[in-house]
């Protein structure tokens, strides 16, 4: 623990130490969402925006805690630190388990930001305790999403070679994750191709949730499931973190 | 018992062979230079030697431990420094020191890394990010980041590659003062000026190694031009390099009165391996 807090606190350090690339990572999704209000201002009076700000807000943070997290590693096994950790003692699990934590801070930051503008910008009224699981929601969807971007990392040689999962992993769950259609109006294969993306599954739970009267009953199987995707990654992930050449 | 020995070391990747069976024993304490020119397999053999590559044949034992299987515990005996610096641009020198000092659970690691950052001159510019600092800082900032945990042994992948001569001479003084202190020094250089400060070298090329010995040793291999310049003219013969040799080359002459001068040329330690490496093509 004390080598993956090690971790954790260096990677936060050096996000501190990087203002522009900080601010650019909270202003990027604040942003994004004042840009959708303008968007979802131009629909008639009776659309239904709640059905798409929330889980496109957690689509940012999905999208930006999988990117950053992926390009943070692959830069580590560029510049030689990676290697450097293993050789001083520093574990697999345990640099997965740093990187989760650090990442973990900075996709809760974009999580509060991105979820609190929505939340004024589109006047939606929820009550404290679906406030409190859209946040839980959307920090699970983070930490799958920085497992995602570790086991992506895997792949990669090099920074650039991160941006084809882009639209290999990425655009697809925003198509196929219920997302901006209904998955069942979908071809079947489409709708059981996504369920495999996390985006899907934390979909479905914001939907149960920003339904008025929803009960824990309703959304705990698709908690669950997103819950074993992220350890299904963290698995995937240190089986795939290559120690030796 | 010698602090590194290999045998039959072998490492391909596909079908390019960047190790080619290579034997070679380190005795402990000494300060040993692996000399080859670039490509020769000096970096793959140093990653191999430390735990982080998979030899496709052969068995390697570092301090009396084999690197992957007992890698966690050989991990707190070795440290390495890396051909690129491998440090945290955006982090101070002392936060990149402190950050791989905490993976070895060092008691008091703050005064260590206090001392470290002395040893390496880097004391007034610690709080610094690396990406201010110059080639040679960074090196210097490696070389503690390998320093920290007080190793039994440090590997050095060509650390005073790109360095200016001062700097280079100043590092080679650090390295005397660790070897002083009982650390076996592993140091891959092509700068022969450097090998020859070097307690025993071995020349690797085109992954195997060809020849070992002391510098010294290496040196009285080479041709040592000998010019005897006579009333008759000049005379050139090539003799061996060890001193016994020019007093067998002089006794036909019998140091006679017409002999007025004798130019002795010795080999330089780089044209001495440079004739082996061309010997082995």
């Amino acid at each position: 623990m004390r080598h993956t807090l090690a971790i954790a606190k260096r990677v936060v350090k050096q996000l501190l130490r990087n203002p522009r690339f900080l601010v650019l990572s909270v202003a990027a999704p604040l942003v994004i969402v004042y840009l959708l209000k303008i968007f979802f201002d131009t629909m008639p009076p009776l659309f239904d925006v709640a059905r798409y700000i929330v889980p496109v807000a957690a689509f940012i943070v999905h999208f930006l805690a999988f990117i950053l997290c992926a390009i943070s590693l692959v830069q580590e096994r560029t510049a030689g630190t990676m290697e450097r950790m293993f050789i001083n003692g520093f574990r697999r699990i345990e640099i997965i388990g740093g990187y989760v934590l650090g990442f973990l801070g900075l996709a809760t930051f974009q999580a509060v930001a991105a979820l609190t503008e929505a939340i004024w910008l589109f006047e939606l009224d929820y009550d404290g305790e679906t406030l409190a699981t859209l946040f839980v929601v959307v920090w699970l969807l983070a930490i799958a999403s920085v497992m995602l971007g570790i086991f992506v990392s895997t792949f990669a040689r090099r920074e650039s070679q991160v941006f084809p999962f882009i639209p290999l992993i990425i655009l697809p769950s925003v198509f196929l994750s219920g997302l901006l259609v209904d998955v069942d109006e979908l071809p079947d294969w489409a709708d059981w191709l996504g369920h495999a993306f996390p985006l899907f599954w934390a979909n479905d739970v914001i939907q149960n949730l920003i339904e008025s009267g929803w009960e824990f009953g309703d959304v705990w199987a698709s908690f669950s499931v997103l819950v074993g995707y992220a350890v299904a990654l963290l698995l995937l992930a240190s089986l795939t973190l290559r120690e030796t050449e | 018992m010698d602090a590194v020995e290999v045998a039959g070391l072998v490492k391909r990747y596909g079908k390019v062979e960047a190790l080619g069976g290579v034997d070679l024993r380190v005795p402990e304490g000494a300060v040993f230079g692996l000399v080859g020119p670039n490509g020769a397999g000096k970096t793959t053999l140093i990653k191999a030697l430390v735990g982080s590559l998979r030899p496709t044949e052969g068995s390697v034992s570092v301090l009396g431990s084999n690197p992957l299987k007992d890698r966690h515990r050989l991990r707190q005996r070795i440290g390495y420094m890396p051909q690129s610096p491998a440090l945290y641009e955006d982090l101070s020198a002392r936060d990149n020191i402190t950050f791989f000092g905490a993976a070895h659970g060092i008691p008091d690691l703050r005064k260590r890394v206090a001392e470290v950052l002395e040893f390496a001159e880097l004391a007034d510019r610690a709080g610094d990010p690396i990406h201010t600092f110059s080639g040679g800082m960074r090196r210097r900032v490696s070389l503690a980041c390998a320093l920290v945990h007080r190793p039994d042994m440090l590997f050095l992948d060509e650390p005073t590659a790109a360095v200016d001569p001062l700097l280079r001479s100043r590092f080679w003084a650090k390295f005397r003062e660790l070897a002083g202190g009982g650390v076996t020094l592993f140091i891959s250089t092509h700068l022969m000026d450097e090998a020859v400060l070097c307690d025993r070298i071995s020349i690797l090329r085109g992954g195997r190694v060809i020849a070992s010995d002391s510098p010294r040793g290496i040196l009285e291999r080479g041709k040592t031009r000998l010019v005897v310049g006579r009333d008759g003219g000049e005379e050139e013969r090539f003799i061996g390099g060890h001193p016994g040799d020019l007093a067998e080359a002089l006794r036909p002459y019998g140091l006679s009165r017409d002999v007025r001068a004798v130019g002795v040329e010795a080999a330089s330690l780089e044209s001495v391996v440079l004739s082996i490496i061309e010997e082995e093509r």
